[in-house]
């Protein structure tokens, strides 16, 4: 276990008490029987995506929910409503904060829905604590986090899967046996897409947080700011502070099927350009549009669809030039164009890769097994860090060199600055 | 804020003017018809020809004052063309008229000091033909004043008048040339601009406007003044204004950001890190600290 995070906790526990923030509200911990073979899981951050954990995990009979964790109260509330209304015997032990679930020794996974700038931190504790992890995406808030979970995964032998749930369906892994069986031929070109972007949100004046919410756990290891609601919950990916934009938060559910099909290797170059909204307090791309260059494989992103046949009606999408025809898909729709012909399936194409049983069930077979699921931490990272890139050559407004090897920008100090970010206070990314 | 707005200008008429015209050639200006409608004689800019090409700068300016000195033959008609650009001067721009007051007779929203069509004069210019004459105009974000021979003739508020909506604000400084018969002239002489743009006090005072028009061209104007915005930047970030503040923030950021370019002179970066510490020793926001802390770092990251 990391000598500074394990520090950290201790000293958190001992300064506050128990009693303030975090208590847990009624606790079953540690007056359970032996664990049965159940899978023991826990929720952290119980918000939109939290609550679809809730659900989703409820509904398999070898998951049992015992604790669930926000730092807002009146969600922590909803979210037991909710569990308890997919499973009437649920009974969980609610905690503001994550801490004292990763204290627990009786939980065996714990999925993960708080904002991006938490992502990293918790799946490590919960590595550390022994603990596997299904996460929401964007895997990390930086680069370098992504290179610190893989670490920690590793030293402790843990399992993790993305939350990139369009991964599982039939389409992505069709569209990967049809661009795998070379019928397309070399693939040279690759358009990203999705439309829409950050909005300003006004200039609201800042307040108090409310009682129900702990906003400096919420905050966490990111700056210290004052609280106005825009910059919470739902809307706080509008902030470099604590995200990266309708950008940041898509990437990884379309360059997926990229790197599922062609696994795009050696990056050497990324070129952003964009604006941030003008009518708010919001700072992150209003819209983005970026040219990565790989090694044989060029990449474009943008905010608006490609001039690509199919491509206008879908809101975000993938298109795959290669030489003998192009693939232009979105989550659930593929159209396959060799001449003239445009078809949506080539029966030719043998049925090659296994199918997934489900994101979260292919998460907790993997828990039983101990072999990586899909969208494992290895390929979620390396599918994570051209957006990370994307967005600093954004920032910084300027094309940028990388060294893939040494996952450094080549010649550029401040571009290489902007790969971490020093935690705030009492937080600390520990090393691996 | 009231602070801010006291420095600037009114109280100090303090010589920034730069002249635009050599009194040689035409050097800074561009004619881009075919057929010339200035020339230079004796050190004057003359605009004789008839119908040939107007002559603008080819720096675009946004807030500014604009002098020069005037002189029209006995039925010369001119003007002078503001916020445009050169393909489309009257569509993106508006003109401020110079008339000799012949007949038939123009009324106050076509004389000279109108801006014409758009906004009459409240207070008619001096009109006599073949003396020089003195002309300002003061283009302050949504304000434009203009003054005659030291007399203010006209002020508009863009925001109100309907027919400007959609305007530049933001262009060329043009003249236009000869349009009345043949024989007829206008002369132009010590043209000269103070661009309050390049005035960080000025400057300053736009961070506070939500128009986003303003508020945008006040950003621009900052990272072009560059390391001399830092401090009153730094101040923003306390600002009660959530617009003022989080456009520092985001200029800020822009400015150190643009020092660390490779290629940039490490003289630039030197100069943003020694502001920004400078900030830091007299910051008693904790904050802010954090903030400029973070963009010291990035200042002085190296390989």
């Amino acid at each position: 276990m990391s000598h500074k995070t394990n520090l950290n906790r201790r000293k958190f526990l001992k300064a506050t008490g128990i009693g303030l923030l975090g208590f847990p509200f009624i606790t079953n911990a540690f007056s359970e029987t032996a664990p049965n073979d159940k899978i023991r899981g826990a929720h952290i951050g119980t918000g939109n995506m939290g609550g679809s954990h809730i659900r989703w995990f409820s509904a398999f009979p070898d998951v049992e929910t015992v604790a669930l964790c926000d730092v807002d109260e009146l969600r922590l509330i909803d979210a037991k409503k909710l569990l308890q209304s997919n499973n009437s015997f649920a009974n969980p032990d609610l905690y503001t904060d994550f801490r004292y679930i990763i204290d627990r020794k009786d939980i065996d996974v714990v999925t993960c829905a708080t904002p991006d700038h938490w992502h990293a931190l918790v799946a490590i504790m919960a590595f550390e604590s022994g603990k596997d992890v299904y996460g929401e995406k964007p895997l990390s808030y930086s680069a370098k986090e992504g290179q610190v979970m893989l670490g920690a995964l590793r030293q402790h032998n843990r399992i993790f899967q993305l939350g990139t749930q369009i991964h599982a369906g039939e389409n992505y892994h069709r569209i990967a046996e049809i661009i795998q069986s070379d019928v397309l031929g070399k693939i040279n070109t690759v358009r990203l897409w999705k439309t829409g972007g950050t909005k300003g949100l006004g200039f609201p004046p800042n307040q108090s947080p409310p009682d129900h919410l702990d906003w400096n756990m919420w905050l966490g290891p990111a700056p210290h700011s004052k609280y106005t609601p825009v910059k919470c919950h739902s809307t706080y990916r509008s902030f470099f502070d604590y995200s990266g934009g309708v950008f940041a938060d898509f990437w990884c559910h379309i360059a997926d099927i990229m790197y599922m099909s062609v696994s795009p290797e050696k990056l050497t170059s990324i070129d952003a350009r964009g604006e941030i909204p003008d009518d708010g307090i919001a700072d992150t791309p209003k819209w983005i549009d970026v040219d990565f260059k790989f090694i044989n494989l060029d990449v474009h992103w943008t905010t608006t669809p490609p001039n690509v046949p199919n491509a206008e009606n879908m809101h975000i999408g993938a298109h795959f030039e290669g030489v003998n025809g192009t693939l232009t898909c979105d989550y659930e729709n593929r159209f396959i164009k060799i001449g003239n012909e445009t078809v949506t399936d080539l029966p030719e194409v043998p049925k090659t890769i296994t199918r997934s049983p489900g994101h979260q069930r292919n998460f907790l077979d993997a828990v039983k097994s101990r072999s990586q699921p899909e969208s494992n931490l290895e390929y979620a990272r390396k599918m994570t860090l051209p957006m990370h890139l994307a967005l600093i050559s954004f920032r910084l407004k300027r094309k940028l060199r990388w060294d893939s090897t040494l996952e450094k920008f080549i010649n550029d100090p401040a571009a290489n600055f902007l790969l971490a970010r020093k935690y705030r206070s009492s937080w600390n990314l520990p090393d691996y | 804020m009231l602070l801010l707005t006291s420095i600037w200008g009114f109280s100090q008429e303090n010589e920034q003017f730069i002249s635009l015209f050599n009194g040689k050639d035409f050097t800074g200006w561009s004619m881009p018809g075919e057929v010339p409608g200035f020339e230079v004689t004796n050190g004057v800019m003359v605009a004789e020809p008839p119908n040939g090409s107007y002559i603008f700068t080819t720096e675009e300016f946004a807030n500014y004052i604009f002098r020069f000195e005037y002189l029209l033959s006995e039925v010369g008609n001119s003007g002078v063309l503001i916020r445009c650009t050169p393909e489309n001067p009257w569509g993106t721009g508006v003109e401020v008229q110079l008339l000799a007051p012949w007949t038939p007779y123009r009324d106050d929203l076509h004389c000279t000091g109108s801006l014409y069509g758009h906004v009459a004069v409240t207070n008619r210019p001096d009109e006599t033909t073949g003396i020089w004459h003195d002309m300002e105009i003061r283009c302050d974000r949504n304000l434009i004043t203009i003054s005659v021979d030291g007399q203010v003739t006209t002020e508009a508020n863009t925001d109100t008048v309907e027919s400007m909506k959609g305007k530049h604000i933001s262009g060329a400084i043009g003249f236009q040339s000869n349009h009345s018969k043949k024989g007829e002239f206008a002369r132009f002489r010590n043209i000269s601009i103070r661009n309050l743009d390049l005035e960080s006090e000025y400057v300053t005072v736009g961070f506070f406007i939500e128009d986003t028009r303003f508020r945008k061209s006040a950003h621009e104007a900052a990272l072009r003044i560059g390391t001399p915005m830092i401090e009153l930047l730094t101040q923003l970030l306390s600002a009660e204004s959530q617009v003022a503040q989080s456009g520092a923030k985001q200029v800020l950021f822009e400015l150190v950001a643009q020092s660390t370019a490779p290629g940039m002179p490490q003289g630039e970066k030197n100069a943003v890190g020694k502001n920004l510490e400078k900030c830091l020793r007299n910051c008693s926001e904790a904050d802010v600290s954090q903030y400029l802390e973070w963009l010291l770092e990035m200042t002085k990251s190296e390989e």
